[in-house]
Order: structure tokens, then sequence, then C-alpha cells
């Protein structure tokens, strides 16, 4: 469902350039602003110099996955309360755990519904 | 996850059927992963590097229904065979690709199959994952038969009575999607 344009910038991080062109396509026809990694290094060194207003990260990822995304984030304190929502193919009880103990803000597991990826957007950040 | 559940210390030989909407992945020498194909397609990778191997078999769109193909669910179904690839403890960067299937079996449906392949070959394109040998398209069915440990397959074409009925990748479950907040 297209929305009226939202100013929320959101900073997707998946190795995959198909899923990131999914990501990109969806959550831009629900009017956020999206910019895209391709891992945790990727996203830290984006991070630097820009700014987002909520991170949606896969865990699966080459040199830096998505727990050592999270866990390297909630370290600093520019991003101690910034939400990061997981969004991943894993469903186990364990991964999920071990990324609320990481600091993520939320678990989605793919493949994602794009309404409610953009209402969890929507709910995590106003 | 397949090696978890076979005893193979009791078979010389195990053989897998992978059927529609399934990835199986191993690293087991005794292991043939085998399936029949019409329209759907079976996506084999397998790094030589690590001997590990898997298939998953798909099909993107229903014959009877016009909404075209749901890419978003055949990302998924990709991804999955990967990610369990890695999980196995494959290297991304040294998986490479076969591609069987996408047959166009009936005048009724016969875009279907061309463009499930075409959705494959595109996939791993994108991805960056060679793909080292084909058999797509056509009007027969296939039987293809995967050794993962040695990333070796065989493709046969077979009497299209053999082939499973074409049915529409399951959709994913309602409470897919969701998010649970911590």
């Amino acid at each position: 469902m297209t929305t009226a344009q939202d100013k929320t910038r959101i900073l997707t991080v998946d190795d995959s350039p198909s899923m990131r062109a999914l990501l990109k396509h969806a959550l831009t026809a629900e009017g956020f602003h999206v910019d895209q990694a391709d891992d945790g290094v990727s996203a830290l060194d984006w991070l630097k110099e820009n700014e987002c207003d909520v991170v949606i990260t896969d865990i699966n990822m080459p040199r830096m996955d998505g727990f050592g995304l999270i866990e390297h984030l909630r370290k600093g304190a520019i991003h101690e309360n910034r939400p990061i929502l997981v969004l991943t193919t894993e469903a186990s009880e364990e991964k999920k755990a071990q990324a609320r103990r990481a600091g993520a803000t939320g678990w989605i597991v793919k493949p994602f519904d794009a309404v409610k990826l953009a209402a969890a957007v929507r709910r995590v950040t106003h | 996850m397949l090696m978890e559940t076979i005893d193979f210390s009791k078979h010389k030989r195990v053989r897998l059927m992978v059927m529609q909407g399934q990835a199986r992945v191993s690293g087991d020498p005794r292991l043939e992963l085998t399936t029949v194909l019409g329209s759907c397609i079976a996506c084999c990778l397998y790094d030589a590097s690590n001997n590990i191997g898997g298939m998953n078999h798909f099909l993107l769109a229903s014959p009877t229904n016009d909404s075209g193909l749901d890419e978003h669910y055949g990302v998924y179904l990709m991804e999955v065979l990967i990610n369990e690839m890695l999980a196995y403890g494959a290297d991304r960067r040294m998986l490479r690709a076969h591609l069987y299937g996408g047959a166009n079996m009936s005048s009724g449906m016969s875009w279907i199959g061309t463009a499930n392949a075409e959705f494959a070959t595109s996939f791993l394109k994108a991805e960056g994952i060679p793909l080292v040998s084909q058999s797509v398209g056509g009007p027969s069915a296939r039987r293809v038969d995967f050794r993962p440990y040695h990333g070796q397959a065989r493709c046969r074409i077979v009497d299209n009575s053999m082939a499973p009925r074409d049915l529409p990748t399951p959709k994913p479950r309602e409470d897919h999607g969701d998010i649970e907040l911590f």
C-alpha cells in the first residue's frame, strides 16, 4: 500500500542483491527513504558518515553478521536507542533469543509481508 | 536438518527425494538427492572446496493463477538453500550452480516453465553464482539425480506422466512476516 511520503530513513543490511532489491522496492513503495549495505562492516562504515532512523538487518552475512552488527551498534551511545529489526530466514528460538540478548528491537521471519514490515517500522519509529 | 535425521551407518547409499518447496543440503558422499520436474525448477548448488551440496525444488506460479510469478517467495526459497549451504560449512564465494526443469508441457500453461527458468537464471546472475550446467525449457519432464558431496548431477528426460502435478508453491503461513517486538 502506498502511503504519503514518509521521511523515515531506513538502512537495510543484507548480503543478497536480490533481497536488497525486493526490500528497496517494497519499502520505497511504502514511502520510506531506503539506503542499503551488504554486510555488517559496510553498514558500520555507512553509519559513520550517515544517519538513519531504523536499521533492518539480515543475520547470515559475510565479514560481520547481523548479531555482530547489533552488538557493535549497541556499544556506542549514538545507536544505543536506535530501533534495529532483524529480518531473517532463521526461525529458531535460540537465534531469536540471541538477537534479543544482542539488543535487537524486533524479529521478522522471511518471507516478509511489505505492509506488516512497514507497519513495524512505523511502530518502532513513532 | 538432513544429516541429523538419517543414520548413514546403516546404508551404503541413501537416495532422498526432494519435493516441491523443499531444500536439502548434505556433505555425505553416500547421499544422492533426486527429484522429478515438470514446470518446476531444481537448483543444485555445490561448493567443491568443501564437498557440500544441496538442491531445492520450486514452482513460482500456479498454472491457474494469472497474477504472475511470486518472485518474492522465489528469492526466499533460494536464500533458504544458500543459508543451509553456509550452515553446513560451504563458502559462498565457491558456490556453483546447476539448473534443471522449467518445461512447458502443456499449451495452457506454456509460459510457466520458461518464466520459472528465467527467474532462476536471473537470480543466480544477480547473486554472482556461476551457472555451470543447465537443462531447462522444452516440452518434456526431467529426472535429476544429484550427489551433493561430489557436485555431480545427472539429468534425464522422462515421460511427462512421471512428473508430479504442478501445484503452486505453498504460500507462506499467515504468521510469516509477523513482527515480534522485544
